[in-house]
């Protein structure tokens, strides 16, 4: 599927590409990456957010967390002409790295998982595919020609999303 | 003076977390060094602060499987301690304590899986042991949680639990000798901005 350019997502960033491209983001762990699309325009974009909700002060940093995260990257594809009734989703990650008995890791994974969710049903962007949760950390491709996500993990079968 | 994010820490403190990496280590390599029966030192300690994509740059990419041993440190500090074990360390705890060598990771079973546990957890209890005792404070330790994923992913775990303080993360480590080839064990240490500001003072270094 990797045809274009491919253009790499770190830790709380995004990029966007239009036309064609292949958007990266790698090792999410209880990280989330969301792709975003808008079919028409072929306009792609893939936010890679690390915590549920923004609390902070100054925030400095809106793509670190789900909410801002998703709310900064729908207005960035707006200005570049894409239409938010058009716009669906797609989103990986969510897992819990480590498992522990006593339960004193919290499940950070999973709160995101819930805020993506619920962030993108105020917005009202349909969710079409996810592949979130379990123990294992993905590396999330995305097409921003054909809208199909792939993901890749260690020991496991790649996932056309 | 208190600090809020870890950028703010001073070259005195600095120095101060460096000497805390170099005992704490050091103590860890001579643990190591009981258990495999031969000798380990250290190379110099290093005290890192940096942005999340840096991190993950600095301990080798994001997709690099490694097996990683995590433990939560609570009571008078909190953070995470980790082991990341990459292959050359795997096969030096693998030989030296099964006679056995792997080329994937894939190979391990639950015995080899028990004995990265049991020498990451040993390192981790020393280095903690060092520093409880040098600061006179009181730190629990959970009971060490183990996986074989990408680094990047295990690396994200002490980021994301800090995530909401600080846009940075702090480590504390070094990586050991053995054999006269340096072999990359990366023991991280990273604390939570409340518990590092009680550290130094504790130390005597911040009297805020």
């Amino acid at each position: 599927m990797v045809n274009g350019n491919k253009l790499t997502i770190g830790i709380a960033d995004m990029k966007m590409a239009k036309g064609e491209g292949v958007l990266v983001t790698y090792a999410l762990g209880s990280c989330i990456g969301i792709c975003l699309h808008d079919p028409v325009l072929k306009l792609g974009a893939l936010v890679h957010i690390m915590l549920p909700v923004n609390m902070e002060a100054g925030r400095k940093n809106p793509l670190k967390y789900a909410d801002t995260g998703i709310r900064e990257t729908l207005h960035q594809m707006e200005l570049k002409g894409a239409v938010r009734t058009r716009i669906t989703a797609k989103i990986a990650g969510g897992a819990k790295m480590f498992e522990d008995n006593g339960g004193s890791m919290g499940n950070i994974g999973q709160r995101n998982i819930e805020s993506v969710r619920m962030v993108l049903r105020r917005e009202k962007i349909r969710l079409l595919k996810e592949d979130v949760g379990g123990g294992v950390a993905r590396t999330l491709l995305f097409d921003v020609n054909s809208g199909l996500g792939c993901v890749r993990c260690y020991g496991r079968q790649e996932l056309i999303i | 003076m208190e600090i809020k994010n870890y950028d703010e820490l001073t070259s005195l403190e600095l120095d101060t977390l460096r000497e805390i990496g170099s005992i704490g280590t050091g103590n860890a390599a001579t643990a190591l060094s009981q258990l495999l029966g031969r000798e380990v030192r250290i190379t110099l300690p290093e005290v890192r602060i940096m942005g999340y994509n840096e991190a993950i740059e600095w301990i080798g990419g994001p997709e690099e499987i490694t097996a990683g041993v995590l433990v939560k440190l609570s009571g008078q500090m909190s953070g995470i301690m980790l082991s990341v074990q990459q292959i050359e360390f795997v096969n030096l705890v693998l030989e030296s304590m099964l006679q056995k060598q792997i080329t994937d990771y894939a190979q391990l079973a639950e015995l080899e899986n028990s004995a990265l546990i049991e020498v990451g957890n040993i390192m981790i209890s020393t280095f903690i042991n060092a520093l409880s005792g040098l600061a006179n404070i009181d730190v629990n330790l959970t009971v060490p949680a183990f996986t074989v994923d990408m680094q990047g992913a295990i690396l994200t775990v002490p980021m994301a639990e800090y995530g909401g303080q600080s846009d940075y993360i702090m480590t504390i480590g070094g990586n050991f000798v053995c054999n006269e080839h340096e072999v990359p064990c990366r023991l991280l240490l990273s604390p939570d901005i409340r518990s590092l500001n009680f550290l130094l003072r504790k130390l005597g270094v911040n009297d805020g």
